[in-house]
């Protein structure tokens, strides 16, 4: 990704924009008793598309945010999205997948790796309570939201950081054969 | 100049995680640092002014969820009448309670406040987005006359309690916050204990460390303890609703001391709760 001031600046309003709409919206939604989680599927999206660092740096200004407006312990948050933008990233430079489906099926694994990663955050921090089988089915209904979120906000991102992208996979188009008009 | 590139990446990648960590050790276990407070002044007019322009929207994702369950809810509801039906023979009895229990846990008429309390309503602007925090934000703060472990209630019960304020919001943990505890008795028996939360299922609690001699049963109302013995009380004023005891097995009351029950507030879904400031706890 070719970071020009523009860029920074659309990459800022993005993390912002994100942050409160999940805090504002997508966390006071429910679709069967589960709330969606975009905020790991935005790094994702952001990692693809920009790589190792632009994913980790996004991971942890998300997180970053994110603690400072829940008002939590600093940090946990930013931990777990390093990781997930980093390995969105590390895909992108690794595996030369060109596929509709790495988007969506990558931000579902990712999120559920990192809602896997707020809990082990929490418990490292420590509560004492049990936890309930319907936690990790709530894990399991947000990666499947993540699925198609994911999918739209990859699209989404990838038009808007278009001048800023290196490069991006070609459609490659069969030959055209050669018509003779009137046959 | 690839290895540069390489070398240089891993050094932000390292400076981001030791960055976390240290932020984790420095902020752990406070309340609001400078920062969080500036961030949350500067974003909570953004945040009040997008919660107000995304509630049509978000009412009406809502409204789908509440479609698909009313679908699922209506054959169950048609046994439960069955049974309601068989009940009603007792409901003078259980009015009659009523009286009683409404006596008992000093209810006025608009609400769960108890006297002495000021309530500052307050509209839930924030909400954690994972399983593993109940966390809501509120646009009432310190300016508001909020502190930090205020109680918090809705028209139907017990919320939880204020964790953090900063001059325009609050952070409310949840009762069905992993970290929360809040020591609660059982009416009309009067058994005690903590309730506790399920992480991960906001519609069970645990009422835990009940005295397993006193047995409690499926229905009864549960409220708020509020003790005070040798300089120390309870964080939450007495007789506040609760929930409910929906699950008490003999086995699970003498062999883990504890029962579940039904939170009355619905903690899923909270717009609208009342910060209880100033007066004397207890």
């Amino acid at each position: 990704m070719i970071l020009t001031p523009n860029i920074v600046v659309r990459l800022v309003a993005i993390i912002v924009l994100g942050v409160v709409l999940q805090l504002s919206f997508f966390s006071q939604v429910a679709l069967f008793h589960v709330s969606p989680d975009v905020l790991p599927a935005l790094v994702v999206a952001l990692g693809l598309l920009g790589g190792t660092l632009t994913g980790a740096v996004c991971g942890f200004s998300v997180g970053l945010l994110l603690d400072c407006l829940l008002i939590i312990p600093l940090g946990g948050g930013s931990l777990v999205l390093i990781a997930t933008g980093y390995l969105a990233g590390l895909f992108r430079e690794r595996f030369e997948i060109h596929s509709p489906l790495v988007a969506p099926l990558l931000c579902a694994g990712l999120t559920l790796f990192a809602e896997l990663g707020f809990g082990a955050v929490q418990a490292t921090l420590g509560f004492d309570a049990p936890v309930s089988l319907l936690a990790f089915r709530d894990i399991l209904v947000k990666s499947i939201f993540a699925f198609f979120l994911g999918w739209a906000i990859y699209l989404g991102l990838r038009r808007a950081l278009r001048p800023a992208l290196v490069e991006e996979p070609s459609v490659r188009r069969p030959p055209r054969r050669p018509t003779i008009m009137g046959i | 100049m690839y290895r540069k590139q390489v070398r240089r990446r891993r050094a932000v990648l390292a400076l981001l995680i030791v960055g976390s960590f240290a932020l984790l050790t420095v902020t752990y276990g406070q309340g609001s640092d400078g920062v969080q407070r500036g961030v949350s002044t500067i974003f909570s007019p953004v945040q009040s002014v997008a919660d107000r322009a995304l509630k049509p929207a978000r009412d009406l994702v809502n409204w789908f969820d509440a479609t698909f369950d009313a679908r699922g809810r209506n054959s169950r509801l048609h046994s439960e009448l069955e049974a309601a039906r068989k009940r009603a023979v007792g409901a003078d009895a259980a009015l009659a309670e009523n009286r009683q229990l409404r006596k008992l846990v000093e209810l006025d008429d608009s609400g769960a406040v108890p006297s002495g309390y000021q309530p500052v309503t307050a509209r839930v602007i924030v909400r954690s987005p994972t399983v593993w925090f109940a966390d809501v934000v509120v646009d009432a703060g310190s300016g508001d006359g909020v502190r930090v472990a205020d109680p918090v209630v809705n028209g139907d019960g017990l919320v939880g309690r204020v964790a953090a304020v900063t001059p325009g919001t609050a952070k409310v943990t949840l009762i069905a916050d992993g970290s929360s505890a809040v020591s609660a008795k059982v009416v009309p028996g009067g058994a005690q204990g903590v309730v506790k939360a399920s992480v991960g299922d906001p519609g069970d609690l645990i009422l835990d460390f009940i005295d397993a001699n006193r047995h409690v049963g499926k229905g009864e109302p549960v409220v708020t303890s509020g003790w005070r013995a040798q300089g120390l009380e309870s964080g939450f004023p007495p007789n506040i609703p609760i929930g409910e005891v929906t699950e008490a097995s003999i086995l699970e009351q003498e062999a883990q001391s504890q029962v579940h029950l039904r939170p009355f507030a619905d903690l899923r879904d909270l717009d609208l709760v009342q910060i209880l400031t100033g007066g004397s706890r207890g």
